[in-house]
């Protein structure tokens, strides 16, 4: 350490030497290449300036605590800043960090950690949840979609109110020759509950417990009553195949062990949704296939065009486009062309002219079922929105094609 | 006579805050993991600002076994909680047909695992902790804890909260007890009984709420809700009391090496900290709201000046900006906001509690310190894992 015009080179300092708690007054005298310590007993340590080590994130602003490289007890607290600031200047490795330790551990663990965390999420939960989804009793079920339905009502509305349900008696009794004309009492483990609620988003999906949620934007987007009805049968194949109790369930493994990991940092919630969306892309694109095919049959058999499914999906992306962002790397989106292919090869194995599923006074009731009636078969667009919603956006804006995600909206 | 060592503070608002914020960022830019470097530098901050007989504490832990030690827990812990999850969910719903109880459930299923994680976050803390140079430890014993705890909760539980001093003392004397400085053995006094009157004012509070509740019910005025809302702020100020004297009574009956402890903390100093530092809080937050709204204006100005012209006097001109400026704001507004009520509450309420606890401590007949000696050091090979984990909810 140079220059002698730089004031003292002594300064008194504490010194531990980390075998007992006694607190050694020391003189501290500093050389070019060295800091020698004088101890109460008379005796000397000699510190070359390469091997001093300042611990970092101190408190003290101006003074500084010592350590000796490879030495891990002993330290020299050091109030003085004048000395403190010559030895900042001159120690060459103060503040070098100690080489990291056990990388291979790290690096193991931490494989380790990935792999459990993948073979939970990806592997165990799952199949746990199909096997769980099937022996859930129906009051069980019935009770988490009711929770779920709630909780969406909620989140959507306005103003603290929740979503209204349409229950426009006509538009009921429409519904109801709907669901009598699919057929489909046989299939279910329990009674379906159909809501229709009060929403611009084009947009349908089914919760556990037998409970299928229709949104307004759907039933105002539909050309005619034959794609509602191909979208019911969608969502009720979705109940028959017990879609979203098998989704909850994993849900509730899932979201409790990506929790664990980003931890409670403000991200981490964004990190959760997106990690979750990823696994839940991985299961739906089956269920949904699995739900088509279910509705290609029930429509097949009530003597209803499959095509109409197709048709619905295809309007759907020609008139709003691929689903832009973000989205399109976790909705069933890019499955789109395949579905409505499928629907398509359905409609040629029935083969005939079907009559529709609705007269057109019952149509125009369905149309009219939360109160704000639009034009049968009027282009989407050309729907003018409603009073109560001034400020709605256009469902392009927010519309995930037909339940990209839909069965998940409990998340 | 020996002079009582009086503890002096080093920490200072300013440092902490640069250092919180920095480390903050840093961790957000890494999805969380820099989160063991900023855990590990803001202790060692905290530690070294702690100075009993003018002697700085030191934190010697290392980031990196922090970071193994989170690896070696999420190993272990995934499973449990991914499965046990998905199973209490089911069985909830199977028998109960609501959600409720599964979180209930679901919440003493873990207790169990919060417990050890906590007793070995404390036994991991305090062999990463010197001062004077020698080594803190906690002896290996987490098993007996677990059960402890597990008990004085459900006893806690079912005498409505009333034993909860008694489990505070015990579980406290639990550790304590094991708790090493280099070669010596603390040791917690007192009794079950001890620390049920620093809790006096909590009872008086609570008391008062629900008599006036009870009375309002009973006679159908409106007036008894004014005793109900008093017992309610009695209860606010009790609970400072209750953290400051329970701090004090357990502390002076703490002995080490011949020494012993003397602490006056005050609780109406911790309020005053509290009320100040959310005021200060609050009036920083608000500041850099208006500030980014300025710049955003700014900015909206010079990209295109008729936005200001034409004013946002209508709420749909704000829907027109385009939808990727508004998620920008948004998700950086969302971590901002968190992001510095985070490190603003270091800096004004964790930072000066920490003083205010360190000044008012004094060691007596602290002769026999002197001839401690060091221990081994603890290896210790999950640091603190579980408790990083797990949401203990404890900032330090
Ligand atoms: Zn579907």
């Amino acid at each position: 350490m140079s220059a002698a015009s730089q004031g003292p080179l002594e300064a008194w300092a504490d010194y531990f030497d980390g075998e007992t708690a006694r607190v050694q007054r020391v003189l501290l005298t500093l050389a070019p290449d060295r800091l020698t310590i004088a101890r109460p007993d008379g005796s000397r340590l000699d510190w070359m300036a390469e091997d001093l080590r300042a611990l970092a994130d101190q408190a003290e602003p101006g003074g500084l605590v010592l350590a000796l490289a490879g030495d891990p007890v002993q330290r020299l607290v050091i109030a003085d800043s004048h000395i403190a600031g010559l030895l900042r200047k001159n120690a060459p490795q103060l503040t070098r960090r100690p080489p990291v330790e056990n990388k291979g551990r790290i690096l193991g663990w931490g494989l380790g950690a990935v792999a459990s965390v993948a073979l939970i999420i990806f592997v165990l939960v799952p199949i746990m949840a199909n096997q769980l989804a099937a022996y859930l009793p129906p009051g069980g079920e019935k009770a988490l979609g009711d929770a779920t339905f709630e909780q969406i009502r909620a989140a959507m509305g306005e103003d603290l109110m929740p979503v209204e349900a349409c229950e426009a008696e006509p538009g009921r009794a429409a519904l109801d020759t709907m669901l009598a004309r699919l057929d489909v009492a046989d299939d279910l483990p329990y009674p379906l509950t159909l809501t229709v609620l009060d929403h611009e988003l084009v947009n349908a999906f089914a919760l556990p417990g037998g409970r299928i949620v229709i949104f307004r934007g759907l039933i105002d987007e539909a050309k005619n009553p034959d794609e509602v009805a191909a979208v019911l049968a969608h969502e009720i194949g979705h109940v028959v195949n017990r879609d979203p109790t098998r989704d909850a369930l994993r849900l509730a493994g899932s979201v409790g062990v990506l929790g664990l990991i980003f931890g409670d940092f403000a991200g981490g919630t964004v990190v959760l949704f997106l990690a979750n969306q990823v696994i839940n892309a991985k299961y739906s694109q089956a269920a949904e296939t699995g739900a088509d095919d279910y509705a290609h049959a029930v429509l097949t058999g009530a003597d209803l065009p499959p095509a109409a499914l197709g048709s619905f999906f295809e309007r759907l992306r020609d008139e709003h486009g691929d689903a832009e962002g973000i989205n399109a790397h976790f909705s069933t989106h890019p499955q789109m062309t395949a579905r409505i292919e499928a629907a398509l090869a359905a409609q040629a194995r029935l083969g005939h002219e079907t009559t529709p599923v609705l007269g057109d006074g019952d149509w125009a009731a369905l149309r009219a079922i939360c109160g704000t009636p639009a034009e049968p078969g009027a282009e989407a667009g050309d729907v003018d929105e409603p009073a109560e919603h001034p400020t709605s956006v256009r469902p392009a804006d927010e519309a995930a094609p037909i339940d990209g995600g839909g069965r998940h909206a409990g998340d | 006579m020996f002079h009582p060592l009086r503890t002096d503070y080093a920490g200072r608002s300013g440092p902490m805050f640069r250092l919180a914020l920095k480390t903050s960022l840093l961790t957000v830019l890494t999805l969380g993991f820099y989160r063991f470097w900023m855990k590990t530098r803001m202790r060692r901050y905290y530690w070294s600002a702690i100075r009993p007989g003018g002697h700085p504490l030191e934190f010697v832990g290392r980031p990196t076994e922090m970071l193994t030690g989170f690896l070696t827990a999420v190993v272990f812990l995934a499973f449990y909680i991914g499965i046990v999850n998905l199973l209490l969910m089911f069985v909830s719903f199977s028998l109960f047909e609501g959600q409720g109880q599964a979180y209930v459930v679901s919440l003493i299923g873990i207790m169990p695992l919060i417990f050890f994680a906590q007793y070995r976050a404390r036994r991991y803390i305090l062999a990463r902790t010197r001062w004077r140079g020698i080594r803190f430890g906690l002896e290996p014993g987490v098993k007996g804890f677990v059960w402890r705890s597990a008990l004085w909760w459900g006893l806690t539980g079912l005498t409505a909260g009333i034993l909860y001093p008694a489990q505070v003392w015990a579980l406290e004397k639990y550790r304590t007890d094991r708790t090493w400085y280099g070669d010596a053995k603390f040791e917690q006094g007192g009794t079950w009984r001890s620390l049920f009157g620093a809790m006096k004012h909590v009872y008086l509070g609570l008391g008062l709420v629900v008599f006036g509740s009870l009375a309002e019910a009973i006679f159908e005025d409106p007036i008894w809700l004014v005793a109900a809302a008093m017992g309610a702020a009695w209860t606010g100020l009790g609970w400072a009391y209750w953290k400051a004297n329970r701090f004090k009574r357990l502390t002076e009956q703490k002995t080490v090496a011949g020494a012993g402890f003397r602490c006056h903390p005050r609780p109406g100093k911790l309020v005053g900290i509290y009320l100040l530092g959310s005021l200060i809080i609050g009036a920083i937050l608000t500041a850099l709201l208006v500030l980014s709204g300025i710049v955003i204006g700014v900015l909206a100005a010079m990209v295109d000046p008729a936005v200001v012209e034409a004013g946002v006097d209508d709420i749909a001109d704000l829907a027109q900006l385009p939808a990727w400026l508004a998620v920008i704001v948004g998700v950086v507004g969302y971590f901002a906001v968190f992001l510095f009520w985070g490190v603003l509450r270091e800096a004004f309420i964790t930072l000066p509690v920490a003083r205010h606890f360190a000044e008012t401590t004094e060691i007596v007949n602290g002769e026999g310190l002197a001839a401690v000696r060091q221990r081994a050091r603890d290896e210790f090979v999950e640091a603190e894992g579980f408790a990083d984990a797990l949401p203990l909810g404890d900032g330090i």
